[in-house]
């Protein structure tokens, strides 16, 4: 495998995920915004306590989100949330595929740099 | 108050300017949103969130068109993601009027180093230093404005590492992508050639503004109804620019960045001045 070769999967790779990731999280919020103005009857935009995401850390209310979504229960704001969390999550997916293709294709410099930031980028969303 | 609807039709506008210049939109949504009189920590905590469907939504038609970097952008991403972290740690003791002067003063040097270098599509003729050569810092991509294969080396990669850290800082205390900063770093001292700079500098933006989005989860102020019409308005704005930016001659590309970060300057002096 060449260089280059090795190169152009990662990029076709990178945007895969992206743009999965961007649809489900577009076609998401647009399913949550739609059921929002059926179950309100407005689009107002609301700032209560409730209104906001929130949890002890971003895997954690990932984890609470779809539970919610699947055990019932779950608002159009839950909906929202849900393509916002899978919008946060394109990046970091982008810099797992990153870190896998450097260690494919055993380039340790490159290797050393995506592990670095996906450890930072880790520890930014577990610590609080 | 400002309904989703007028918020989606607005984050078009400002993804897709954002996605041309590599400016990321969030800048443009803050102070827009504030004028709707939604409060200004909403609107910053939201932004994050654009941030990543700007930069994400463009990068998904740029990369397999082959211009970013991922090698530079990962490389500068090391340092733009720990001066983020230190940045937004720094923003609980600094008073945000300093953080905008400082802001401001940053954006007005890289404004005159671009316009003297207005006529360039591509950065001149120099010689790769030993470290930016150690770090592969090169690529290739076709340019269908000029219609013709470009072959690049970057430079300065000692220099424009710890400049980033700068420009992640900025990010982390304002709560934005400071995209202005990273492309003037990518093409004063890289030498990057203008549209690898723009699309690589919003690779980079995502990751970093995940970082910033991820401290507004323990504070609770991600509201859902503000950012999801953002995010789908901002990524349907930003396919629609990373579509037409390589399709744009660089001149243009560069005067418009020009044009917003004058916009941007104004915008944080009269925050500066007028906070308390």
């Amino acid at each position: 495998m060449t260089q280059a070769s090795g190169e152009e999967k990662l990029d076709r790779a990178i945007s895969y995920i992206l743009i999965v990731g961007v649809i489900a999280s577009v076609l998401t919020e647009t399913a949550g915004i739609i059921s929002y103005y059926f179950t309100q009857g407005n689009l107002s935009i609301t700032f209560q306590p409730g209104d906001s995401l929130k949890g002890v850390d971003f895997f954690n209310y990932r984890g609470q989100t779809i539970q919610s979504l699947l055990l019932g229960g779950w608002t159009p704001l839950h909906i929202m949330g849900l393509g916002i969390v899978l919008l946060m999550i394109t990046p970091y997916l982008r810099v797992v595929a990153s870190v896998f293709y450097f260690s494919v294709a055993k380039n340790l410099k490159y290797l050393a740099i995506t592990v670095f930031v996906l450890v930072v980028l880790t520890a930014s969303l577990i610590i609080h | 108050m400002i309904d989703m609807i007028t918020v989606l039709l607005i984050s078009i506008l400002a993804g897709f300017m954002g996605a041309l210049t590599g400016l990321g939109g969030g800048s443009i949504m803050i102070p827009i949103l504030v004028a709707f009189g939604v409060p200004v920590k909403y609107a910053i905590a939201a932004s994050m969130v654009t941030i990543i469907a700007t930069s994400s939504g463009s990068a998904a038609s740029y990369v397999k068109e082959r211009i970013t970097n991922v090698k530079a952008a990962f490389y500068l991403e090391m340092f733009t993601i720990t001066g983020a972290i230190i940045g937004a740690t720094i923003t609980s003791f600094i008073a945000p009027k300093l953080l905008y002067f400082f802001f401001a003063a940053f954006l007005l040097t890289s404004f005159y180093g671009l316009s003297g270098h207005l006529k360039e599509d591509f950065p001149k003729q120099f010689k790769q230093d030993k470290f930016s050569r150690w770090l592969e810092l090169r690529g290739s991509y076709y340019d269908q404005a000029a219609g013709k294969q470009v072959d690049y080396e970057m430079t300065n990669a000692r220099l424009g590492g710890p400049g980033m850290i700068v420009a992640g800082l900025a990010a982390g205390m304002l709560g934005i992508g400071a995209g202005a900063f990273k492309v003037s770093i990518h093409e004063l001292i890289l030498k990057m050639p203008s549209k690898v700079s723009s699309t690589t500098s919003n690779f980079i933006i995502g990751i970093t503004a995940l970082a910033g989005a991820s401290v507004y989860f323990s504070t609770g102020l991600l509201f859902i109804g503000l950012a999801a019409p953002m995010a789908v308005g901002t990524t349907v704005g930003a396919v629609a620019g990373g579509r037409v930016l390589n399709r744009l001659p660089s001149r243009f590309v560069r005067y418009l960045f020009l044009v917003i970060v004058c916009g941007l300057i104004i915008q944080m002096l009269y925050k500066g001045v007028t906070s308390p």
